[in-house]
C-alpha cells in the first residue's frame, strides 16, 4: 500500500455524482454519472477512501459520516471521494435504495478495472478493496494513510482532525526563532505531559 | 460619528490634532514614490480595520476600496484578520523568551500561504498591521521577508507612517467623541 511521502496515483473513473440523485432529470442512466479525474478540482486537498463491497452492513454507517461532514471538509478546500471496485450501476442502485445514501454529496467511484485498487496497493486477497483512507494535499503528495482490516469502521471524525491539523503550519515569519537566549528546561520537558 | 470620506475625516480634526490633519493628507491621501497604488492602499485598508475605530474606520476603508481590486482589498482584510490572532500568541510567546518555542501553535492560518495578492504586498500589511498590535519580534520578521522581496527600505518607511497617522486619526477622533 501508498503511504506517506508519495504520489497518489493518476486515476480517470466513472462515478456516480454527487448530491440528491431523486432531484436529477434524467433521461437515461449516464445522466447520473460522471467522470473524476486525479486532474479535478486542482490545488484542493483530497481525501480518498475506498470499501470493500457496496450493499454490506458497516459501509454505507462510515459512507454517511463522511457525507455529514463534507461541509466541514470543504471549508477546509478538501474534497471527498468514495471508491469501490463495483460498477457505476451497482453504486447508483445502492445510492437511490439506502436512506443514509441518497443525498450523499460527494462522488462514488467505480473502479472496476481495479486500477486504482491496485496502483494504491489497497487489492486484497479476495480482488476488493480494502477499508483504506488517504489524505492527499495540493501537490498530489499523500500526507495520510490508514487502513483497517475486515469490519472495522472508519472514525471521520479522525480523518477530519488528522486534515486539520496537517493545515496547521505555522507559515507566519513571526514564527521565526532567535533560538539564542531559548532556556528549554530538559527535565521539565521529561515530566511534561506528551 | 463616523464619516464618509478622507476629507470629512481631516475636517473633523481638532484644531490640537492639526498635526495628524496635515500627515492624513501628505502621508494617507497622496501616493508616495516608494509604494505602489495597491501597496499603500492595501496598507491603508489594513491598518484601518486593524485600529477598528467607528469613527475613522469607515472613510478610510472606502477611500480604499475605492482604489483596491476586490481580491487585493479581501487580501488587505484576510492581513489584518490573521494577524489580529499571530500578533497576540507570537507576541505572547516571545514575552515568555523561547520556553514555549517547542510548543506547536496548532493554529489554522492558510490564509497566508494564498492570499490572491504578490507575496511582499500581502507581507507589507501584515508589517503594518503587526505594527498596530505592538509585537516586536513580528514587525521584525516580516520586515526581514518583505525587504528580500525587494522592497526598499524607504517603502517599509512609509508603510509604517501610514500605520503610525492612522493610528493618530483613530486615537484622536475616537478620544475627542468621549473627552
Amino acid at each position: 500500500m501508498i503511504t506517506i511521502g508519495q504520489q497518489f496515483p493518476e486515476f480517470e473513473l466513472t462515478a456516480v455524482i454527487p448530491g440528491d440523485l431523486s432531484a436529477v432529470d434524467a433521461k437515461k442512466p449516464e445522466d447520473f454519472f460522471t467522470t473524476v479525474s486525479s486532474e479535478d478540482n486542482e490545488g484542493k486537498w483530497k481525501i480518498v477512501f475506498f470499501w470493500p463491497k457496496d450493499f454490506t452492513f458497516v459501509c454505507p454507517t462510515e459512507i454517511s459520516a463522511f457525507g455529514k461532514l463534507n461541509a466541514e471538509f470543504a471549508d477546509r478546500d478538501a474534497v471527498v471521494y468514495g471508491a469501490s471496485t463495483d460498477t457505476e450501476f451497482v453504486h447508483f442502485a445502492w445510492r437511490i435504495q439506502h436512506e443514509d445514501l441518497k443525498t450523499l454529496p460527494f462522488p462514488m467511484l467505480a473502479d472496476t478495472k481495479k486500477e486504482l485498487a491496485t496502483a494504491t496497493g489497497v487489492l486484497n486477497a479476495d480482488g476488493v478493496a480494502d477499508r483504506a483512507t488517504f489524505i492527499i494535499d495540493p501537490t498530489g503528495e499523500v500526507q495520510f494513510a490508514m487502513v483497517t482490516a475486515g469490519s472495522v469502521g472508519r472514525n471521520v471524525d479522525e480523518v477530519l482532525r488528522v486534515l486539520d491539523a496537517l493545515q496547521t503550519d505555522e507559515l507566519c515569519p513571526c514564527n521565526w526563532r532567535k533560538g539564542i537566549d531559548s532556556t528549554i528546561n530538559a527535565g521539565e520537558l521529561m515530566t511534561a505531559n506528551i | 460619528m463616523s464619516f464618509d470620506n478622507l476629507e470629512q475625516l481631516r475636517e473633523a480634526m481638532p484644531t490640537y490634532a492639526k498635526d495628524t490633519k496635515l500627515n492624513l493628507g501628505s502621508v494617507i491621501g497622496t501616493l508616495g514614490q516608494h509604494l505602489d497604488e495597491q501597496q499603500h492602499w492595501g496598507t491603508v485598508l489594513a491598518v484601518a480595520a486593524a485600529v477598528r475605530s467607528e469613527t475613522t474606520t469607515p472613510a478610510l476603508a472606502a477611500e480604499a476600496r475605492a482604489r483596491l481590486s476586490p481580491e487585493a482589498a479581501d487580501a488587505a482584510l484576510g492581513a489584518a484578520s490573521v494577524m489580529a490572532m499571530n500578533n497576540i500568541y507570537y507576541r505572547a510567546k516571545h514575552f515568555l523568551h523561547g520556553v514555549y518555542d517547542d510548543v506547536r501553535a496548532g493554529l489554522r492560518m492558510q490564509f497566508i500561504a494564498a492570499p490572491g495578492v504578490a507575496k511582499v504586498d500581502f507581507e507589507l500589511w501584515c508589517l503594518a498591521v503587526s505594527t498596530i498590535a505592538g509585537c516586536e519580534s513580528c514587525v521584525g520578521s516580516h520586515e526581514q521577508v518583505v525587504r528580500e522581496g525587494g522592497l526598499s527600505r524607504e517603502g517599509v518607511n512609509d508603510a509604517i507612517r501610514i500605520a503610525a497617522v492612522i493610528h493618530a486619526a483613530a486615537a484622536t477622533l475616537d478620544a475627542a467623541e468621549l473627552v
